[in-house]
């Protein structure tokens, strides 16, 4: 027989190895676009033959880019901060209150996470040709709100599942009326969860694609349209060097808000002790 | 007294954002009910010939291979993420742990065409893969990786990863450690424990990781897009397809009814298939 | 100045009538009738779950009653608002805003009153010197010991000057010698500030030693309210008897009534109880006698007693020494009985036969349920 500590030994590097080779699956597509991004020739090789960073500069110049970044800003800005508004009131009432409708409401908002995206885009699509929206920003709004709402919603709600409800009864036993109690003691109290709803909805918004893809223009398409419509029609390196950007970019939020709001307990993945 | 300020205008603005969602899907609804009138933007009259258009062999076959590509999507993605998860929530140290939470936590938000793009250089006739393979000796000419069901699975599953490790891991980081470390005392080994508190333990993290996996596979539409080339489609693709290319958006809403009927069909089954599961539940 | 539970005087600062809180199916509060006079300490005290916070967020406004009404000052607050209701109201776990200073905390109350803010600094400063935290002001909550946190609850409750002053168990996190510390401390402040209070708790000790009156509650009901002394010398029923000090609860047989005296026959043996919750009972019928442990005296097994017994085991406490009896012959019953003096260590050794006398006309009887 194998002695037992030898046997945890083996099975410690087995599930190491594991996991390790798990973790280079998930990098593996950024590293290889890493790569490609610097490789000189428009014509994609393994390894590149010579270097450069020209495909930076081409990417940042490119007009469609540009515009679909800032097109992205606009509608990830009103969009994200919408969704906050609307999420955390409702996220409000549901933890507080009973009302007639409430879990039908919130079926309704929650439902999205597991309705497809491109028929969420094919609604609004239609609904805004029904009632004579034209297919400006609002349309594009309205549907991400829609969409990254069950995640400031479930972020908010948490937050206040754990907001001990002593401190609004204590200002309130002190004469705080309740609109005092939301501004002093409950909204700061929730401050951490709210960033991290809205940052949450910010990434998701930004970073949108298939209902995007219905329910933009030309005039308004978000980065991520941009992004595919010239995957479709060109192959050189200008794509793998944006994406380059937009994985450092992202990597950089993720890590900030993991320093700063702690992701594990936003993700509800904290060990418990 | 009032005893629940806020409601009306906490309520309001959620309640108006439920009721235009409910109108873009009736619209959805509505319209998979009307006659596509061809070279026309408008949908002529009320008919459930849409409904019976989806029997054809065409369309019945575009629906079973999304249902494959998504059940095999969602199986792999469950094998590959739960020795992940598993180190997420038991790594101890913080360093680690936060350079782990990180790499997996990244590709979520990267969005699918980020990371389809990325699929596309590592699976092309000179991408990656088979430039090492070549170079290796190991083949003589490329593998054909693209436009295969292969390469769609494995792009999707890369795509849907991360949500299934945060799942399972919220599911095991609730697993309270003393029950293995009771099960070690009673001389289980780790296997053991693993087979036999761990694992079962954490059963509702796999149903509510898997059934979004399915959910969201269902959703993709850049990577079967993009990967399958035409080869392989999905039902996505197909809605798509015919609302821009030939403007039947009728005939794209029956689709896309028809896809949260089956949506609802297999989340219900997944759901029912885990009652049992229900009675295990910690706390 | 202490007015009866069941109507409402000029003395009256809280008034509870026939109040009734429903949650769901469960009768939290069943027709609650309590007053609190001015200046009043009074205490609510019973088993988790018997309602007691829930009649003290009634008196606060946070939930508001199914039944009856309730009144402060006179005027009935059923529909005020808590912010409207002037109580002040410390908390089991302190509820101090983690986010304010000290004194940002203290002067909360000040602000949503618009206190000038001069005046509001002299007030705070008053307060924090009341509780002793002077020299504090700056810090945060989470930057201060448990029983500073407290003073500082305390301090914020109490500069509103309040016209009640609700307490819900607020000792509960504290070490034991840090608890009786702020028992006194509390008590101290609520005499010199003429406070009416009210304050629950479930530790039978800090209620009869801090209260004017007490409240026994249980499962919604109060089922007694006097003085400390009242409550453990004359407990009105069996509930209370046990719930309130240690008893020991003896089996007899209901023989006479004598007077305002009952005879009740423990064995061989009988004994004189007070008799007013006996009356009208049958020869025979079955009677529960409650014995506190000081209310025996142990003797020698040959002197005249009521109930032999050996000694099982000794605690000694200190002051005293509980001595546990085993009963000869019976169910081996056991009996808890409080010998004063150390002398009883040495006298009743381990497995030392004894006889038990119950002092006349001390323990309290009941009709058996
Ligand atoms: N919000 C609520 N919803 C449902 N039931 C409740 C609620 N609050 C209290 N109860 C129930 O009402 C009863 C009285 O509760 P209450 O909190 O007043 O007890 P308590 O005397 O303060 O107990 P403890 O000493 O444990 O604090 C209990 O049975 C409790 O389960
Ligand atoms: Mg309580």
């Amino acid at each position: 027989m194998i002695p037992r500590s030898t046997y945890q030994k083996v099975l410690g590097w087995v599930g190491l190895l594991a996991v390790l080779v798990i973790v280079a699956f998930l990098v593996l597509p950024a590293a290889v676009v890493t790569i490609a991004a610097f490789n000189d020739k428009p014509i994609l090789s393994f390894p590149p033959q010579t270097w450069s960073w020209r495909w930076f500069g081409r990417a940042l110049a490119y007009e469609d880019f540009r515009q679909g970044f800032f097109n992205g800003l606009i509608v990830t800005a009103w969009s994200s901060t919408i969704a906050l508004c609307v999420g955390g009131m409702f996220a409000f009432v549901i933890d507080r209150y009973k009302f007639p409708l409430k879990s039908a409401i919130e079926g309704i908002l929650i439902s999205p996470l597991v309705i497809p995206h491109f028929t969420v885009g094919l609604g609004f699509l239609i609904l805004a040709a029904q009632v004579g929206l034209s297919r400006g920003f609002a349309v594009v709004v309205i549907c991400h709100v829609i969409l990254v709402l069950p995640f400031v919603l479930r972020s908010v709600y948490v937050s206040l599942r754990n907001l001990d409800q002593s401190y609004e009864h204590a200002a309130a036993s002190l004469g705080a009326g309740p609109l005092r109690v939301l501004t002093t003691v409950t909204l700061p109290l929730l401050l951490p969860g709210l960033v991290s709803g809205w940052l949450f909805a910010a990434i998701l918004s930004f970073n949108e694609f298939t209902a995007s893809l219905f329910v933009t223009s030309q005039r308004t398409q978000t980065l991520p349209v941009a992004m595919y419509n010239y995957v479709r029609e060109f192959a050189d390196p200008s794509m793998a060097a944006l994406s380059v950007m937009y994985i450092v970019g992202t990597a950089a939020l993720i890590a900030f808000a993991n320093a700063f709001l702690g992701l594990g307990k936003v993700l509800n993945i904290e060990q418990s002790h | 007294m009032n005893q629940q300020p806020f409601l009306r205008i906490f309520t309001a603005p959620a309640t108006l954002c439920a009721v235009g969602f409910i109108a873009a899907m009736v619209a959805v609804l509505q319209y998979s009910l009307r006659a596509y009138v061809p070279g026309s933007l408008d949908p002529g009259g009320f008919t459930l010939a849409n409904f019976a258009d989806l029997l054809k062999p065409l369309y019945a076959r575009v629906f079973l291979d999304t249902v494959v590509v998504c059940a095999m999507t969602a199986v792999v993605t469950l094998i590959v993420g739960y020795p992940l998860a598993y180190a997420l929530v038991r790594v101890e140290q913080p360093i680690l742990r936060s350079i782990l939470l990180v790499i997996v936590v990244t590709p979520l938000f990267l969005g699918e065409v980020v990371r389809t793009y990325a699929w596309i250089i590592v699976l092309g006739n000179n991408g990656f893969i088979n430039s090492l393979l070549l170079s290796l000796g190991l083949i003589g000419k490329p593998l054909q990786l693209m436009f295969t069901p292969f390469g769609v699975v494995v792009a999707l599953v890369h795509v849907t990863l991360p949500v299934m490790v945060i799942m399972l891991a919220a599911g095991l980081s609730h697993i309270d450690r003393d029950y293995s470390r009771a099960a070690e005392s009673l001389g289980a080994g780790p296997i053991r424990v693993f087979l036999t508190v761990t694992l079962p333990l954490s059963l509702p993290g796999v149903v509510a990781g898997t059934t979004t996996a399915f959910a969201w596979t269902f959703s993709a539409f850049a990577t079967p897009q993009l990967i399958g080339g035409g080869r392989v489609n999905m039902i996505s693709n197909l809605v798509y397809q015919l609302g821009f290319s030939s403007f039947n958006f009728p005939f794209a809403a029956t689709l896309c009814v028809a896809g949260l009927a089956l949506t609802a069909l297999v989340l219900g089954l997944l759901q029912l298939a885990s009652r049992p599961l229900r009675k295990i539940e910690v706390h | 100045m202490k007015p009866s539970a069941s109507a409402e005087g000029e003395h009256t600062a809280v008034y509870f009538d026939t109040v009734t809180k429903r949650f769901d199916d469960v009768a939290a509060l069943n027709a609650v009738t309590l007053g609190v006079g001015r200046s009043e300490f009074v205490t609510l005290l019973g088993p988790s779950g018997c309602g007691k916070t829930t009649l003290l967020k009634l008196a606060a406004g946070f939930l508001g009653p199914d039944g009856g009404s309730i009144s402060i000052e006179g005027k009935r607050v059923n529909d005020i608002p808590t912010y409207r209701r002037g109580i002040g109201m410390m908390f089991q776990n302190y509820a101090l805003f983690p986010h304010m200073s000290v004194a940002d905390n203290v002067a909360y109350g000040l602000k949503t009153r618009r206190v000038p803010k001069a005046d509001r600094d002299k007030r705070v400063a008053d307060a924090l010197a009341l509780v002793k935290l002077k020299g504090m002001e700056n810090r945060k909550p989470r930057q201060l010991s448990g029983g500073q946190q407290q003073r500082v609850a305390l301090a914020r409750a109490l500069v509103i000057n309040p016209t009640v002053l609700l307490l819900d168990e607020p000792f509960s996190a504290l070490d034991k010698s840090l608890r009786t510390s702020m028992q006194v401390e509390l008590r101290e402040i609520q005499r010199r500030l003429g406070l009416t209070t009210i304050f629950v708790t479930h530790d039978q000790g800090e209620a009869l030693s801090m209260s004017d009156r007490v409240a026994v509650m249980s499962e919604g009901r109060i089922r007694q309210l006097g003085s400390p002394v009242d409550v453990y010398r004359s407990p009105a029923d069996p509930f209370v008897a046990s719930f309130v000090g240690d008893n020991n609860r003896l089996r007899g047989q209901f023989v006479s009534m004598q007077a305002k005296q009952a005879i009740v026959a423990l064995g061989d043996a009988l004994v004189r109880v007070p008799g007013e919750s006996l009356s009208g009972l049958e020869k025979s019928a079955a009677v529960d006698l409650f014995v506190r442990p000081e209310q025996f005296d142990v003797v020698a097994p040959e002197e005249p007693c009521t109930i032999k017994g050996s000694v099982v085991a000794q605690i000694y406490q200190g002051g005293h020494v509980d001595l546990q009896i085993e009963c000869s012959g019976g169910a081996g019953e056991r009996l808890l009985v409080r010998s004063p003096g150390e002398q009883a260590v040495l006298r009743w050794p381990m497995g030392a036969p004894v006889g038990v006398a119950i002092q006349a006309d001390q323990c309290s009887a009941f009709p058996a349920a």
